[in-house]
């Protein structure tokens, strides 16, 4: 008589024991619950109604406003001034590699706090640097400028290290490949690299917007007025207290989370 | 026509140095040397992708030398072929086309020689080894460049398919002309493809010549021993006659340890000797013609390769090489440790 034979005979490849999986599992869940138990907690806290209301105060409209524009404006600069430097660290061998590397992931171990009064230093109004930007008009401290800055010393490194990241998976033989076939160096750069390179630059650029609307420490000390929404939110906590800083702080999320999640929808899936 | 004078470059960790080398229009050369010999280095300084120190490269008599790599009308195909991978394979032959209708059909052309046309709409990713060289040899030669370099084209398929594509690369060749610059590490498309091959090694050329003087005369040990030419022996040559001809050479004994061998010598003192495989004759029976050079050897190892079977012999304390048909291998019917009669001519002891 034949038996059967059971599919656990055939398949010979080890499992990782169940109570492995299920231990994963488990923890994983844990600290998902932790993440969005206290945003969906934020949002029924916050009630339609209330936010709706927030949505037509103005100085909350002006602030989320701000906000978005200043961080989308950090992201350009930094977007400008850091995929050139990604691209060369990820191509050239030169000297002082390391040190430029080092200096630009510097600002992710500064206390944000610090980062501020720092900034302040170098750009405030009796600075040599802020009075020369003073004498072409452009105010810093205290003013719009000055948000755009202390956003950008932030969320500036995780341009730089996403596109070095992005720069490095891309074979350096395929651009030799396009410029043997006619191209020159910057027509191998746009026709190839950058195509390949494009998703990697974009999630670190949209890293790095998030960074800059989730600031508070740098910008509370450069420029406390004009309030982006950060601002906003903890002046109303702390003068008037928790009822009146939850519908602005539920609307923050709400714009915050819309944005993100629709950029996350444009970026290319397939790539992997 | 390539022509490289005096080539010197450094890349990482090893160094190509005065590399000299010319291949004339239309021709095939084959640079071939031992893994990180440099060879990929060499190509990616033709094309200009990498410094040179010093040398000059003319490309159908131009001085290249400084020229940017786009203005060198080089095909390239490296060996893991770099395909764009957010190209479609017809996107990725045309890449190097401008787009109009006559670099349209020349897409469709290539193409066609190649076999690949139901793949032109494809994508890249999922293409067959066999498939992606094809469509990257139609990439290369789709501008009509003036010189085509293959880095290890056949190194990423199976043995089979190598024929194949190495057939296919021939017909493709000749019939677009193209002066072709090939570096391998496999001795087979050396011998199959090249009219001039170059022997790579120590960072500089040992040898030039067309393929089967190469093989037969390598001029030193080094060569000797990549190209499998056979066993090479070092030892001591001694005269033993009068110098006649022109170069005069003159009967010798070559003396390796135990093993005296007589030769025909061009100067005494230390010497390598190469013995090919197939000069060796083995057999069970003594050989009374050849009264010189007659061994009693001992069978270590029998190896067959198809219709060749290699044999492992000690004759007086050296290992030799030997290979006759599986064929005379089976008549024999020999087995290892059993003894057999090991004759060779002087004349086919090439000594370096």
């Amino acid at each position: 008589m034949l038996l059967p034979v059971r599919p656990s005979h055939l398949c010979s490849v080890p499992r990782d024991p169940r109570w492995f999986r299920l231990a994963g599992a488990l923890l994983g869940a844990l600290l998902i619950l932790f993440i969005v138990g206290p945003l969906l907690r934020l949002l029924w806290e916050a009630r339609p109604g209330a936010l709706l209301a927030a949505a037509g105060d103005a100085e909350v409209r002006d602030s989320i406003a701000l906000t978005v524009l200043c961080a989308s404006a950090a992201t350009a600069l930094a977007v400008l001034l850091g995929v050139p430097v990604g691209y060369a660290l990820a191509r050239a061998r030169f000297p002082g590699r390391g040190l430029v590397r080092g200096i630009l992931d510097l600002p992710i171990v500064i206390p944000h706090p610090v980062a501020g009064i720092a900034l302040l230093l170098f750009l405030g109004r009796h600075s040599p640097v802020g009075k020369g930007l003073a004498a072409i008009g452009l105010e810093i401290v205290s003013h719009v400028p000055g948000i755009v800055a202390a956003m950008l010393f932030v969320s500036a490194p995780l341009v730089v290290s996403g596109a070095r990241e992005a720069f490095t998976s891309v074979d350096p033989k395929l651009e030799r490949v396009a410029r043997s076939l006619g191209d020159t160096a910057w027509q191998a750069f746009r026709r190839v690299t950058l195509p390949l390179s494009g998703r990697g630059i974009l999630s670190g650029a949209l890293l790095a917007w998030g960074r800059s609307v989730s600031e508070f420490g740098a910008i509370v000390i450069l420029t406390y007025n004009p309030k982006v929404a950060s601002i906003l939110i903890y002046d109303r906590f702390t003068l008037y207290g928790l009822p009146a800083a939850v519908p602005a702080a539920g609307l923050l999320l709400l714009v915050a989370l819309a944005v993100f999640g629709l950029l996350r929808l444009l970026e290319p899936t397939d790539r992997t | 026509m390539i022509r490289l004078e005096g080539l010197s470059l450094r890349v990482g960790g090893f160094r190509l140095d005065a590399v000299s080398l010319e291949i004339p229009t239309g021709g095939y050369g084959l640079v071939i040397g031992p893994t990180g010999s440099g060879k990929t280095s060499l190509l990616e300084a033709i094309a200009g992708h990498v410094e040179i120190e010093r040398g000059r490269i003319w490309i159908e008599g131009r001085d290249v030398t400084r020229l940017r790599p786009e203005l060198r009308h080089i095909g390239f195909v490296y060996q893991a072929y770099h395909l764009f991978p957010h190209h479609t394979v017809r996107a990725n032959i045309a890449y190097g086309l401008k787009a109009v209708p006559a670099e349209r059909r020349r897409v469709e052309e290539l193409a066609a020689l190649l076999g690949i046309e139901p793949l032109l709409d494809r994508g890249v990713r999922g293409l067959s080894g066999g498939e992606q060289q094809r469509v990257a040899l139609a990439r290369a030669l789709a501008p009509r460049p003036k010189i085509l370099l293959l880095d290890e084209p056949f190194a990423a398929v199976d043995p089979a398919l190598r024929r194949v594509l190495r057939h296919e690369l021939r017909l493709l060749r000749e019939r677009e002309g193209v002066t072709t610059l090939h570096v391998t590490h496999d001795v087979e498309d050396a011998l199959r493809l090249g009219d001039v091959v170059a022997v790579l090694g120590e960072g500089r050329i040992m040898q030039v010549g067309p393929p089967e003087e190469v093989f037969r005369y390598p001029n030193s040990p080094f060569v000797a021993h990549f190209l499998g030419s056979g066993t090479v022996l070092k030892g001591l040559v001694r005269r033993a006659g009068e110098a006649t001809g022109h170069p005069p050479r003159f009967p010798a004994r070559f003396e390796c340890g135990a093993l005296t061998l007589d030769v025909i010598a061009e100067r005494e003192g230390e010497a390598h000797a190469v013995i090919r495989p197939e000069d060796l004759l083995v057999s069970r029976a003594p050989f009374p013609d050849y009264p010189r050079n007659r061994f009693v050897g001992r069978v270590v190892r029998l190896e067959r390769q198809g219709p060749v079977t290699h044999i492992q012999l000690e004759v007086q304390g050296e290992a030799l090489l030997a290979s006759v048909t599986t064929a005379t291998a089976e008549t024999l019917a020999l087995r290892p440790s059993e003894e057999v009669t090991v004759a060779l001519k002087a004349t086919a002891i090439h000594l370096l």
